[in-house]
């Protein structure tokens, strides 16, 4: 049986995917006090270790667009700091447009894009023939691209932060589910796990696509929605494809890895919750296949390896939830990133860490804070481009 | 048939001739055993391994098309054939000095992480070093002729014995079974009801509410796509010899008793003269029986049955039960084993001009598990089985084993006919099994590697011969504080190359077993993914119609 080293910890992160390990990560660099992270799987058993490595700039929103752009430096810089290589290759992001209605839209989200000071560019059907070799004549009438985005190595960043928080005295314990908060008054006293009851002033729900699992269990209600996506790799082929390619229609999305198999996946609608667990469907590998095919005939011949699938953390709008639930002091979320967790991490984990430590973070609340589901309001913007 | 002319193709860029039926393998290989690959990371000489189509060593490209299994491919008239990895040629190959640079392995997560200016610059090489080769260029042939599409009332996977038998056993009781199997040529009779040259790759959870639950899909010989519904599934897919761990356990000539017996006495010249069989049951005893004259000894790791005792001194073979195999010498081609007895015994060496490992047959088990049906651990084989009653019936209504893949348990064909026909819930008939099972001591293999992994090492031991990783990788996860197959497997990519982990996951749980000191279950199964065998996406996408109907 799988124990606590500790009974009391300043604070207790539930789930070590890269949301909780990087949470820890900063926590620790701040000298935070005791930090332990549960969680009941293995490591990189979560999206973590089941996603297509993307990593984007081009977002809908300048709130989403910073994050990202501060995570793309520190990716950068995170073989230096990790002392592991996560293959970060910066080989662009292409969004297809179909028609030309798909591309005056994209051509908004191009032009905040520039706006933040980001050189997307918009690309004409040629342009487009260029970076992606093969293309179907009429596949696409353009698209838009930014060179600095790019596509790296889930694994070698998870090892990374795994191994630098333990190296700063987090605890990491695998195998241990988090089943519910000791509150008094009002505030966190203690997580209960199947462990033992483990003294806590603050718990953060990093737990994924089971974050609203977790919060349920907790009592509190929230908005976010589980829903599974599927993913394949092709066997590995020589070099022929730079960037990631997006096409928001169908939510197909690809790219080429360095070790050289494409990596990617497309929107097949399945029942929404954790209790299907994870297995892959005939429905995904054919409609993947045809779509990609269709876009790049060419590669008709080339054979899929495997494919699996892995929890999207949805929330109505489309934005992470980030801060204290307004119902249980001490009690953090850090979830509902959707499909772009990982992309997201390094920046938005950093504002996680200054809500536990109760610190002022420059996120704005109408868009991150957990109390925006309490009003009873449409939400006015949404964040939508969650595929690839 | 067999009376169609030879067809010409250009094999590296001379006119070659396979006959009616012949593999492009077989083909090519009158001249001995053939060098078709370099290894994915060392450029390592490989050379045909398994003989069943799982395996990288007989990967060649095909009209532009960079990993064509050699095995299991009928050449066409006028094919352009020739390997796809090796500067100049496969045979000397520049990059093979990567073997020599690195002897303790490249560490691809650690490694090329500074200064950060260079990153693209590494990113390019490794990139221009990675991968099969270049995707088909141009435009591909169209679909071959559409999607198959079938539905049955029972389908029988895997036209081997047991498969046969079953089928015949529902022939003779007035159903109409529809048998499925991989052999590429007509193997027992072709009719409406069998398709052969046809690969199952993915087998769905029963779907609710389906008048025919499940789904099969596939490919055939041609590349098209197959989608089959049926109602009752027998899965008689078998069992794969097993790889073995040691120095050099890659070197040319060494291979699995599958090649050994599928490939060998058909060619003109042998393969090899004088075989090391690593084995001392049933598979041991079949080489034995189909080779002996091209035996030259017999080691085990184990103890050596009396049957195959009895064999190897009618051929005068000599035996060496309880052997530790150490390394293999020669460096493009195995010429012998390092060995040493077990319990501290003597080191020796033995001459030979192949390995044939024949010591642990494995179930072909993907199958059950995309299906969702329960696998259980046999000990003395060190391995998962799916679940079954004496019925062959699975966890999964719907869904039997029979044969070989059924476990060392007695699952007779018309146990399992009867219980497909008559249904669930009557009592089904259990007779002896017809197949003979090997059945080891328990945890023979786990004390085999114990003993063996506190030898010194020599010689590059690899772990997972597609994706070229070592063992000292998988003892440096291990190490690392990596527990478990699942981790072990996404910390060092072992067991994710063309195989799908056939040839190292079931060697590795066990030397994980070892390092962690827990049961090998414990350490952990791989869930399995699909699709079992790669498979291309124009056979797949040629099926998203009929996959549109279980989304509905
Ligand atoms: C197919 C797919 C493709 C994706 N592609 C991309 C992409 O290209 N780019 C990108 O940025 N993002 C992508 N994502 C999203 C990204 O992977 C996730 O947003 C990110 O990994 C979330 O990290 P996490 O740490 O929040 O969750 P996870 O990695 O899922 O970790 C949550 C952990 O919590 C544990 N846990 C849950 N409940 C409990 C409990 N009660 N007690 C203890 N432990 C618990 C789980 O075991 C798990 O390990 C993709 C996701 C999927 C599924
Ligand atoms: S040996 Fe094929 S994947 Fe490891």
């Amino acid at each position: 049986m799988t124990s606590v080293p500790r009974s009391r910890y300043r604070t207790v992160i539930v789930g070590a995917g890269i949301v909780g390990l990087y949470t820890a990560y900063h926590l620790a660099r701040a000298g935070a006090g005791p930090t332990l992270v549960v969680d009941r799987g293995f490591l990189s058993g979560g999206a973590s270790g089941r996603n297509g490595g993307g990593v984007r700039q081009q977002w809908e929103t300048r709130a989403t667009i910073r994050l990202a752009r501060e995570s793309v430096d520190a990716y950068r810089r995170f073989g230096r700091e990790f002392g592991f290589n996560p293959w970060f290759r910066q080989g662009g992001y292409l969004f297809l447009a179909e028609n030309a209605a798909e591309l005056e839209r994209l051509r908004t989200v191009h032009d905040l894009v520039r706006s933040e000071g980001l050189p997307s560019e918009v690309l004409s059907r040629e342009e487009v023939a260029l970076r992606v070799e093969g293309i179907a004549p009429g596949a696409a009438v353009g698209g838009t691209f930014l060179a600095s985005d790019g596509t790296l190595y889930p694994f070698p960043v998870v090892w990374g932060v795994y191994e630098a928080v333990r190296s700063l005295g987090v605890d990491v314990v695998f195998g241990v589910d988090a089943l519910g908060l000791e509150v008094r008054d009002g505030t966190v006293v203690g997580v209960r796990t199947t462990a033992d009851t483990v003294a806590t002033e603050c718990v953060v729900n990093a737990a994924g696509g089971w974050s609203g699992d977790f919060s349920r269990r907790c009592g509190l209600e929230v908005p976010n929605v589980a829903t599974r996506h599927e993913i394949f790799a092709t066997e590995a082929l020589k070099p022929f494809l730079d960037p990631m390619v997006v096409r928001p229609s169908d939510g197909l999305y690809f790219s080429q890895t360095v070790r050289g198999e494409l990596v990617g996946g497309v929107l097949v609608p399945h029942p929404t919750g954790t209790s299907t667990g994870m297995p892959s469907s005939a429905r995904f590998l054919t409609v993947m296949s045809r779509a990609l095919v269709g876009l790049i005939p060419r590669l008709a011949p080339v054979r899929v390896l495997r494919a699996w699938s892995g929890f999207y953390d949805d929330t109505p709008d489309g934005f992470a939830v980030i801060g204290e639930d307004p119902r249980v002091r001490g009690f953090v979320h850090a979830n509902g990133f959707g499909g772009h967790g990982f992309m997201l991490a390094p920046a938005a984990t950093r504002r996680v860490a200054q809500a536990v430590l109760r610190e002022a973070t420059d996120l704005d609340p109408t868009l991150f804070s957990p109390a925006r589901f309490l009003v009873k309001a449409a939400p006015s913007v949404a964040e939508r481009l969650q595929l690839g | 048939m067999g009376t169609s002319p030879p067809r010409r193709f250009l094999y590296r860029g001379r006119s070659t001739e396979a006959r009616t039926g012949e593999t492009l393998l077989a083909a090519v290989s009158h001249g001995g055993l053939p060098l078709l690959e370099r290894s994915l990371r060392y450029h390592r000489p490989r050379a045909p391994f398994c003989g069943i189509g799982q395996c990288t060593g007989c990967l060649v490209r095909v009209n532009g098309d960079p990993t064509v299994r050699s095995c299991r491919y009928l050449p066409s008239e006028g094919d352009r054939v020739d390997s796809p990895r090796g500067w100049p040629s496969v045979r000397r190959d520049l990059f093979g000095l990567l073997d020599l640079l690195f002897p303790q392995g490249i560490d691809a997560f650690r490694s090329l992480r500074r200064p950060m200016f260079a990153t693209p610059l590494y990113q390019r090489v490794v990139r221009r070093l990675s991968g099969y080769g270049p995707p088909p260029p141009g435009v591909p042939p169209p679909e071959p002729s559409g999607p198959l599409l079938r539905k049955a009332e029972v389908v029988v996977v895997g036209g081997g014995a047991s498969g046969e038998a079953v089928s015949h056993w529902l022939q003779a009781h007035g159903a109409h079974p529809l048998r499925i199997d991989r052999a590429l040529g007509p193997t027992n009779g072709v009719g409406p009801d069998v398709l052969t040259g046809t690969s199952v790759t993915f087998l769905t959870p029963p779907r609710p509410n389906q008048e025919y639950p499940f789904a099969l899909l596939g490919f055939d010989s041609a590349g098209g796509g197959v989608c089959v519904s049926a109602r009752s599934v027998i899965l008689a897919t078998g069992g794969y010899d097993a790889s073995l761990l040691f120095g050099n356990n890659d070197r040319p000539g060494v291979m699995t008793a599958d090649l050994a017996l599928a490939f060998s006495p058909e060619q003109e010249r042998s393969w090899f003269h004088r075989a090391i069989v690593v084995g001392g049951g049933d598979r041991a005893n079949e080489v034995l029986e189909r080779l002996g004259s091209r035996v030259a000894a017999v080691v085990a790791p184990g103890e050596i049955r009396p049957d195959v005792v009895r064999i190897a001194s009618e051929l005068d073979i000599p035996l060496y039960p309880r052997s530790l195999v150490l390394r293999a010498r020669g460096r493009s081609r195995v010429r012998g084993l390092d060995l040493k007895g077990r319990g501290g015994g003597p080191r020796f060496s033995l001459a030979g001009d192949a390995v044939v490992l024949a010591h642990r047959r494995l179930p072909n088990v993907p199958l059950f598990r995309l299906a969702g049906a329960r696998t259980v651990w046999h000990p003395a084989t060190a391995a998962h089985y799916p679940e079954v009653d004496p019925s062959g019936r699975t966890s999964v209504p719907g869904l039997y084993a029979v044969g070989p893949v059924a476990g060392p348990g007695a699952v007779t064909p018309a146990a399992v006919g009867e219980a497909v026909t008559v249904g669930a819930g009557e009592r089904p008939v259990v007779g002896p099994s017809p197949i003979a099972h090997e059945v080891p001591a328990p945890g023979e293999l786990e004390g085999y590697y114990r003993e063996l992994l506190r030898e010194p090492r020599r010689g590059r031991w690899i772990a997972c011969r597609c994706e070229d990783i070592l063992l000292r990788e998988v003892e440096a996860a291990s190490r690392a504080g990596y527990r478990g197959g699942e981790l072990v497997k996404r910390y060092s990519a072992l067991g994710t190359g063309l195989c799908q982990g056939r040839y190292c996951l079931p060697d590795v749980v066990l030397v994980l077993s070892v390092l962690e000191g827990r049961p090998p279950p414990e350490v952990g199964t791989v869930t399995a993914r699909p699709p079992v065998f790669p498979t291309t996406l124009r056979a797949l996408s040629s099926l998203d119609t009929v996959t549109a109907e279980e989304a509905a």
